[in-house]
């Protein structure tokens, strides 16, 4: 089976020379609920912009259910939702939907008809007609969810997705993302919530300095790192401890 | 899976910019170029000898009409993208399923729009406010185009390399505004005496306002083929240029 996401050997230098990944190899399965967990700088957000194509890449290959991710039919398998809201200010939250739909090649009634689907998916129904500057935070949240969505990727990028969240809402993304995984979706998961990865995701992968440390499942990271906990998982982890067994 | 969906809906939300800012975006625009019109059509069109066997009111139109234009243009496409950068949403246009040449197109559209509303405006206020002919519609039509291409791409380019909203606005204050000004917009340059007869000629935007200038009046200070020459041997790399930083990624992406 075709992986839904493939790292090869991707390297990415800034230009300040800041090396935010360094030969850094990934296979996400298709079909995986998948965790990246790293602290700030330990190139999380830099692999998601490479798969996206929001970075030049140094060097390295990435592909998306075995395309080069640069291609128009990677690029429509691909819904992101960044860890910074970034919504078109001067748009309403129907048309930022309706125009996401657009851009990834849906039609204006196929477009139209998804936007009322996720509108009501994501509790948004009163805010339609409203511009995005004048949401509340969760509401911005709970939009950018719902764009990420709205051309339905078969791979679905979730930067920090409940960063500033409240707990009600974050259940209820929680809830949704999990339906969206039992309906087939590869969901790849950074997140600063170590009992929301625990929680949510089938495999966990440790990054550090843009190298892959560790990769298992939740269990399988516990055993290794002889932590009872991820958290413990973590803490050893970054503080360079070796993992007993070798990674996946 | 051609882009070509993508490509319709980025033109419809650039131009829905500026429709949603109608009053800022046109009417403001309009009521500037009126008013430069009106104030100085009347006030000193009496004082001035015709030019080119027009009066100064109908012979200063064409050149208000390009300047408002070109200004839109320049304006237009560089905040816009500018914003989209600053704020961040430009990763949903730059991660979706379109070509470079796509996103280029599509963004540099909303201000062609923005200008062409501003001129059809300017044009159905000023045929009847001063009598100004269109002697050269096909001439107009093309020196209008390639003008918008050259300022709505040169405002892409800024709205790509401004790291504050101030640069696009200083770009427009101290290169666009006073080379539009020198460039003939309210006077002949055989008015002139030597060497800013001269000088005025190596303005590229005086070439534009003649071109257009010819399109309404059938007369202009050099060729009308040179002048659609120049302005499109400045157009064309223009137009390149941000096509090459879409290309690239360059300034777009990190």
């Amino acid at each position: 089976m075709v992986p839904a996401l493939e790292v090869r050997s991707l390297t990415k230098h800034y230009d300040d020379g800041t090396v935010a990944l360094s030969d850094f190899n990934l296979s996400v399965p298709d079909g995986a609920f998948f965790g990246l967990l790293g602290p700030n700088g330990a190139g999380k957000t830099t692999l998601i912009s490479a798969v996206c194509n929001l970075i030049r890449v140094t060097a390295g290959e990435v592909l998306v259910f075995g395309q080069p991710a640069d291609t128009l039919e990677a690029r429509r398998s691909v819904g992101l939702a960044e860890q910074d809201i970034n919504l078109d200010r001067f748009l309403t939250v129907e048309e930022t939907l309706v125009y996401h739909g657009g851009y990834f090649g849906m039609s204006r009634a196929e477009s139209s008809q998804r936007a009322g689907e996720m509108i009501d998916v994501f509790d948004l129904r009163a805010k339609a007609k409203v511009r995005t500057p004048r949401l509340s935070g969760g509401m911005r949240r709970r939009l950018l969810l719902a764009r990420a969505l709205m051309h339905r990727p078969r791979l679905v990028i979730l930067d920090e997705p409940t960063a500033g969240v409240d707990f009600e809402l974050r259940q209820e993304l929680w809830r949704y993302i999990r339906r969206l995984h039992e309906q087939g979706t590869t969901i790849l998961l950074t997140t600063h919530y170590l009992e929301e990865a625990e929680a949510l995701c089938e495999e966990i992968a440790l990054i550090q300095g843009g190298r892959l440390i560790a990769r298992d499942t939740s269990e399988g990271l516990r055993d290794r790192y002889g932590a009872t906990s991820l958290e413990g998982v973590y803490v050893k982890a970054m503080a360079g401890a070796e993992p007993t067994g070798a990674t996946r | 899976m051609t882009g070509t969906q993508g490509l319709v809906w980025l033109m419809r939300r650039e131009t829905l910019r500026v429709y949603k800012l109608w009053t800022q975006t046109v009417l403001a625009p309009v009521i500037a170029s009126i008013l430069f019109m009106v104030v100085f059509g009347v006030s000193l069109g009496d004082r001035i000898r015709e030019i080119d066997g027009y009066e100064y009111g109908v012979f200063i139109v064409p050149g208000l009409i390009a300047m408002a234009m070109v200004q839109a243009a320049y304006s237009n496409n560089s905040s816009s993208v500018f914003q989209a950068r600053s704020d961040r949403y430009i990763n949903d246009v730059l991660s979706a399923p379109m070509r470079p040449w796509q996103v280029n197109l599509g963004l540099n559209i909303g201000g062609i729009v923005r200008a062409l509303l501003i001129g059809l405006a300017l044009l159905v206020l000023a045929v009847p406010l001063t009598g100004v002919p269109v002697e050269q519609p096909l001439v107009l039509l093309v020196a209008v185009l390639l003008g918008l291409v050259l300022f709505g791409a040169l405002g892409t380019i800024v709205g790509i390399y401004a790291e504050t909203f101030d640069h696009h606005t200083f770009i427009n204050n101290v290169l666009i505004l006073p080379l539009v000004f020198v460039g003939g917009v309210f006077y002949s340059v055989d008015m002139l005496d030597s060497p800013w007869q001269e000088l005025s000629h190596v303005n590229p935007l005086f070439y534009l306002v003649n071109a257009v200038r010819y399109g309404f009046l059938g007369t202009s200070d050099v060729s009308v083929a040179l002048s659609l020459g120049v302005t499109a041997a400045l157009a064309v790399p223009t137009y390149l240029w941000s096509q090459y930083l879409f290309s690239t990624g360059k300034k777009l992406k990190a």
